[in-house]
């Protein structure tokens, strides 16, 4: 799931600066499942923007993921009215999702979220990043523990010289991932596999900004 | 040609030491410690940019100890150069007549003083070794023939006292796969536990150069029990330093450095000391460690 956090009010009311009035859009998958953009902090976001002094035409949470244009196309559609009498949208959802709404709007559109990381979602107050969406996953030879995400320094070949009793050199709270990796690779009896040695990452294949076309790619096959 | 090379191919016991360069331009204090070293090392580490503090780099530092008969040893991280860097600089080096390289992770970039700055580890110290590799055989990375093929003396770094060891034993073992010749270790204080290591690591067949750090008085024996990775202080040394007042502490520092070696000199091939601006002890610390200066140590013995 994509972890986001609530922007300090101030920063909102900051970019909101000089509009007249602003209908509020959330996400109904992850921002809501994290408490940062579902119908609740929707409601609360706007009664705060009034106690701020800024007018509000209402909210709206789009039932599946804002970053779905299909389905957000739609929401936008529906609420068209509410949307014509406001001048700016504000958006609580991760960057994609705000980004996928100023796609389909044509009207100033700013975001109440940052965005932190994708992760897993231990509890609803607990989540840990576990991907970086690298491009070329190697978590069947890291014991299914992503060292690329996990070790800062995103090593791929086992531990630097810098962890002490299995903590990271660079935050002592927090596990070695290499460590990780080869206790979990003991425990599996999968220690051979640490000896393989990986190459140098192509990084192309992290080339940004990602782009994928399905139909395309049938095509040229 | 190394030196270094060819006294741990003859099994000679081996010296190293250790120099930060400066921060700013001026290395007159640099170059007079290393006057301290020259006749009792076989070679001379730079390191390169240690604890991710920015300093004067590591390659123009062992230029200048080459140029002044003092062999040094390349100290390369993977923290501040992306592959291109990396092989470039490898390659400047080669043409500048050094041929020792420490291939080096490095810190994060959190623990220096820039800790802004954007790490990089595009590669790792092993693939940094297994470029040192690929170099020799006159390609680079990307397989182009290279005209003018370099050739090197690469090194690497271990921790006998990680913990747990296991992992550091089964990255070292990588480190020998990618070509490392020797590896210098991070300050040992524990013989016993050494010994251990030592036994644990012996089917590598790899000559190993202890890492002795004289210590200077208990509280930096302290602050290296709470603060580096993989070494501790047993507190029965942290004791004995902290006993002797001030004026004596020197002399008890090489002492303890002295009986450290004597225990642990038969177990390997080398010690690699990191003077931490002390390098005046060292001829001390040489002597009372038992070892009898060398002419393969001395610039004049070439
Ligand atoms: S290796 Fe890690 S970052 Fe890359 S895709 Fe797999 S889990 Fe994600
Ligand atoms: S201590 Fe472990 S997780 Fe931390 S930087 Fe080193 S290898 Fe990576």
């Amino acid at each position: 799931m994509i972890i986001t956090e609530q922007k300090e009010l101030e920063e909102i009311v900051r970019s909101l600066r000089g509009r007249r009035r602003v209908f509020l859009i959330g996400c109904g998958v992850c921002a809501a499942t994290w408490g940062t953009g579902g119908e609740k902090e929707a409601a609360g976001m706007e009664a705060r923007l009034k106690e701020a002094g800024i007018d509000c035409a209402g909210w709206i949470v789009t039932e599946e993921a804002t970053c779905d244009a299909r389905t957000t196309r739609r929401v936008i559609r529906r609420n068209r009215e509410a949307i014509a009498s406001s001048d700016a949208l504000l958006v609580l959802s991760c960057g994609a999702g705000v980004q996928t709404v100023a796609a389909l709007a044509d009207l100033p559109v700013y975001p109440a979220l940052n965005t932190l990381f994708l992760a897993r979602i231990q509890n609803l107050s607990v989540s840990d990043e576990r991907c970086r969406l690298c491009g070329a996953c190697i978590l069947a030879e890291t014991a299914a523990i992503c060292p690329v995400t996990l070790c800062p320094k995103g090593l791929a070949n086992g531990p630097c010289g810098g962890y002490e009793d299995g903590m990271c050199e660079v935050d002592r709270e927090r596990d070695c991932a290499w460590v990780a990796i080869y206790e979990r690779m003991e425990a599996l009896g999968q220690r051979g596999q640490f000896t393989v040695i990986r190459e140098p990452k192509d990084w192309r294949e992290d080339l940004h900004p990602g782009f994928v076309n399905k139909r395309a790619q049938k095509a040229s096959v | 040609m190394s030196r270094l090379a060819d006294a741990i191919a003859c099994g000679e016991f081996v010296v190293t030491a250790e120099l930060g360069p400066p921060k700013g331009t001026n290395v007159a204090h640099l170059l007079e410690m290393s006057e301290l070293l020259r006749d009792h090392v076989h070679a001379v580490n730079v390191t390169d940019q240690q604890s991710s503090v920015m300093m004067v780099g590591s390659l123009t530092v062992c230029h200048l100890l080459l140029n002044r008969g003092i062999e040094p040893v390349f100290q390369v991280t993977c923290r501040d150069r992306n592959r291109i860097a990396l092989q470039s600089d490898l390659l400047s080096a080669a043409v500048l007549g050094i041929t020792n390289v420490l291939c080096l992770t490095g810190d994060y970039v959190t623990l220096g003083d820039h800790p802004q700055a954007k790490p990089v580890f595009d590669l790792d110290s092993v693939t940094l070794l297994k470029t040192v590799a690929v170099l020799q055989e006159g390609r680079d990375l990307s397989g182009k023939a290279l005209t003018g093929v370099p050739s090197y003396f690469p090194g690497a770094v271990v921790s006998p006292a990680a913990s747990p060891l296991g992992p550091q034993i089964a990255k070292m073992e990588k480190k020998v796969a990618a070509g490392a010749k020797f590896f210098q270790t991070q300050a040992v204080y524990d013989p016993a536990q050494f010994e251990a290591f030592v036994r644990q690591v012996e089917y590598l067949g790899v000559p190993i150069l202890v890492g002795i750090i004289l210590l200077k008085s208990a509280g930096m024996a302290r602050f290296m029990n709470s603060n580096v990775a993989g070494v501790t202080v047993p507190d029965g040394l942290i004791d004995e330093i902290g006993s002797v007042p001030r004026p004596e502490r020197a002399a008890r520092a090489v002492a303890i450095g002295a009986r450290l070696m004597r225990e642990m000199n038969a177990m390997c091939q080398g010690v690699h000391i990191m003077t931490l601006g002390w390098e005046r002890h060292v001829p001390r610390l040489l002597a009372e460690a038992g070892l009898a200066p060398s002419p393969s140590r001395s610039t004049n013995g070439e």
